[in-house]
């Protein structure tokens, strides 16, 4: 009972879900309010947030819930992208007229579902947050249902999501019969020596956890999810689940099995190379910038695994670094995205973008920030991520990553830069409308300018990450 | 100890037996009346163990929801339908279906085993011997389960309720869709309608009779 302000963000917003959910059952024609009080409700949990960031590390529930510094600062990331992706996509749900009540409330409980994965210190607990995020996001997949791709998208997210989570729940089910327990503490305390049934479920789990951050070999998903879903659901895919498995991921790797380095590091290397080298390579040849954006986050969560890979506190810090900066250039871009809208329809295509320079100079500009943030190119956002994975990882004298992942930022520099060859130097093809609502405009704004100044203190989120320290 | 296992022979036989008629039987109806048959026969070797709570589950979950929810989809999808016609031209009965013998056959099977089964567990609970695990058995397992539940494990308990709310809304978000033209009740017409908006007096014409939809 003492403790319970701690969990007060994770409490505010189930109850909040609750209450829109009853004020959209009985007052008619609310959406807009709901939509409104959905991103207020997130504001609130952001300052309740803030709050957590001085406490000490705690425990609570038994043990398996973990408030420590990594939780706060995550769980602030998740809150401040779900601000942003609603803020952005308001206009769009409007014009493709899927905005109903529902969706606000979806996504905050897919919010939820994600705050409980950041926390969870338990197998069981980690568990059911997982369910709590993915049952929400089949349902958000699918939301525009008239529609036959974002239908498809959303069965087959379903499918293939069921059978990695049986896969992920074998592997618990081996690690609690080999450990003993469920608690990552109590794991890790019962483990002494190398027993192939361990190293068994850490494999099954990995390969449920991959899949939900979309890693080689288990990404077969992610580009016709992206693609056939709404494109409002698309920046959702995009950044806050990878934010939350990547935190398990780390929780997982670090807490109870970090004795079993020499057995997992192999396998995250492996996912590491295989996404970077995949991701670069696949989208050379996409159409659809939706269906380029999910190989480039393929090829994105390829570097932040090399990080985890290392198996030092350094490594765990620049990976948290890396996401922090992806999630500002996915927002950025994806702003960018819901701005080709002319006479109620939304261009997705790189076509599209064709002499955009010519009619829409301020526009072109910010794309032109975030696809070179995007490709590592300095003085950029995106540059200084990449640059802090390739430190951690040479200090480890892990060479060959450390060269894959260069050679791998070459290729992909190909489809990102072809994409502002065909802005500024083709013909002008579309005039798109201009009455953005304030929201999209703060986001786009907000991100670019973050991309943009980061190099001028980059200190200051390293900072903050530094005090993340797990091992 | 001979009545306990006697009975255990029998419901385990009945199990088994039941289990394979799920697999033999050509009609799909007798089918799903065989897999309630099933379930029910698990569950009171559960409540004979000891496991009262999963016993009972097991009978409210599965016999009184999956199986149920079987059954109007076999029914729903004709598909014994097709097969109870080849079955009937075999044996010249058109009128008689031959759902109902199997189907009253098997629920008194289900009755009698509920008799015992409860009987024997509110009569003389101390025939059951499973006790090598260390339990309380001053309180049931339903208690203990309950307190587990609710005192360890209260946020996931409290979390599976979200799950649980969120899975009925996305299923009501994909598959509700208005209907335009749907005629509803409305109490508040009916009962403020008067004898003098429904009622109307017409001289009628001998020969042309009277246009009744204005």
């Amino acid at each position: 009972m003492i403790n319970l302000e701690l969990v007060f963000s994770e409490i505010f917003l189930s109850l909040s879900i609750m209450a829109l959910l009853l004020i959209g059952v009985y007052k008619k024609n609310s959406t807009n309010m709901i939509y409104n009080l959905s991103v207020v409700s997130l504001l609130i949990m952001l300052i309740l947030n803030l709050n957590l960031f001085n406490s000490k590390d705690v425990t609570l529930f038994g043990n398996g819930y973990k408030i420590d510094f990594m939780s706060s600062f995550m769980k602030f990331l998740i809150t401040i992208s779900g601000i942003f992706v609603m803020l952005s996509s308001s206009k769009y749900l409007k014009v493709t007229k899927i905005f109903k009540i529902e969706y606000p409330i979806l996504l905050l409980s897919s919010i939820l579902g994600m705050l409980i994965m950041i926390s969870s210190n338990d197998l069981i607990v980690f568990y059911m947050g997982l369910e709590l995020q993915s049952l929400a996001l089949y349902v958000l997949a699918s939301f525009d249902r008239n529609n036959k791709l974002s239908s498809e998208s959303g069965l087959k997210y379903f499918v293939l999501s069921a059978l990695s989570s049986g896969l992920l729940l074998y592997g618990c089910s081996l690690i609690y019969g080999f450990a003993g327990s469920t608690n990552f503490d109590e794991i890790s305390a019962n483990i002494d020596q190398v027993q192939y049934g361990l190293t068994l479920g850490i494999v099954f789990i990995l390969v449920g956890l991959a899949f939900k951050i979309s890693a080689v070999p288990f990404h077969m998903w992610a580009p016709d999810v992206y693609e056939g879903s709404p494109t409002s659901v698309t920046i959702f895919f995009a950044i806050l689940p990878k934010i939350a498995a990547l935190t398990v991921l780390i929780r997982f790797l670090y807490v109870p099995f970090i004795n079993l380095i020499e057995q997992w590091q192999v396998i995250i290397i492996f996912l590491s190379i295989a996404s970077m080298i995949f991701g670069a390579v696949a989208a050379i040849g996409q159409k659809n910038l939706k269906r380029l954006m999910a190989y480039s986050s393929i090829s994105h969560m390829g570097f932040a695994l090399a990080g985890l890979s290392v198996g030092s506190n350094e490594g765990i810090q620049s990976s948290i670094t890396y996401v922090s900066i992806y999630l500002f250039m996915n927002l950025a871009f994806f702003s960018c995205l819901f701005m080709l809208r002319k006479e109620e329809k939304y261009f997705e295509n790189i076509d599209d973008l064709s002499g955009l320079s010519k009619n829409h100079p301020m526009l072109s500009l910010s794309l032109l920030i975030v696809l070179f943030s995007l490709a590592g190119i300095p003085p950029l956002a995106g540059f200084f991520a990449k640059f802090y994975i390739f430190l951690a990882v040479i200090e480890k004298e892990m060479y060959f990553l450390a060269i894959i992942g260069l050679l791998s930022t070459v290729v992909a520099a190909f489809y990102y830069l072809r994409i502002i060859k065909t802005i500024y130097f083709d013909d002008a093809k579309h005039k798109y409308d201009l009455n953005h609502n304030l929201g999209l405009k703060l986001s786009l704004t907000f991100s670019t300018i973050i991309i943009l100044i980061y190099f001028i203190y980059p200190s200051y989120l390293l900072e903050i990450v530094s005090k993340i320290t797990i091992l | 100890m001979i009545i306990q296992s006697i009975f255990f022979y029998i419901f385990s036989f009945i199990a088994i037996v039941s289990a394979i008629m799920v697999t033999v039987s050509r009609n799909t109806v007798h089918s799903v009346f065989f897999l309630i048959l099933d379930f029910v026969s698990i569950s009171c070797l559960f409540i004979m163990g000891g496991a009262e709570f999963l016993g009972m589950i097991m009978l409210i979950v599965y016999v009184g929801a999956v199986a149920v929810l079987f059954l109007f989809v076999v029914m729903m999808l004709n598909v014994a339908q097709q097969e109870n016609e080849w079955f009937q031209s075999k044996k010249n009965s058109a009128t008689s279906s031959s759902h109902i013998p199997i189907g009253f056959l098997i629920s008194a099977i289900i009755f009698f085993e509920l008799v015992i089964v409860i009987g024997g567990w509110k009569l003389k609970p101390e025939i059951e011997t499973f006790n090598n695990i260390s339990l309380n058995l001053g309180i049931t397992n339903t208690h203990s389960i309950g307190a587990v539940l609710y005192t360890d494990y209260i946020h996931l308990f409290q979390i599976s309720g979200m799950i649980l709310l969120v899975s009925m809304i996305g299923a009501i978000v994909l598959t509700y869709r208005k209907r335009s033209g749907l005629k509803r009740q409305s109490y508040i017409k009916q009962i403020s309608r008067e004898r003098a908006g429904g009622i109307e007096l017409i001289d009628v014409e001998k020969n042309k009779g009277v246009n009744i939809d204005v």
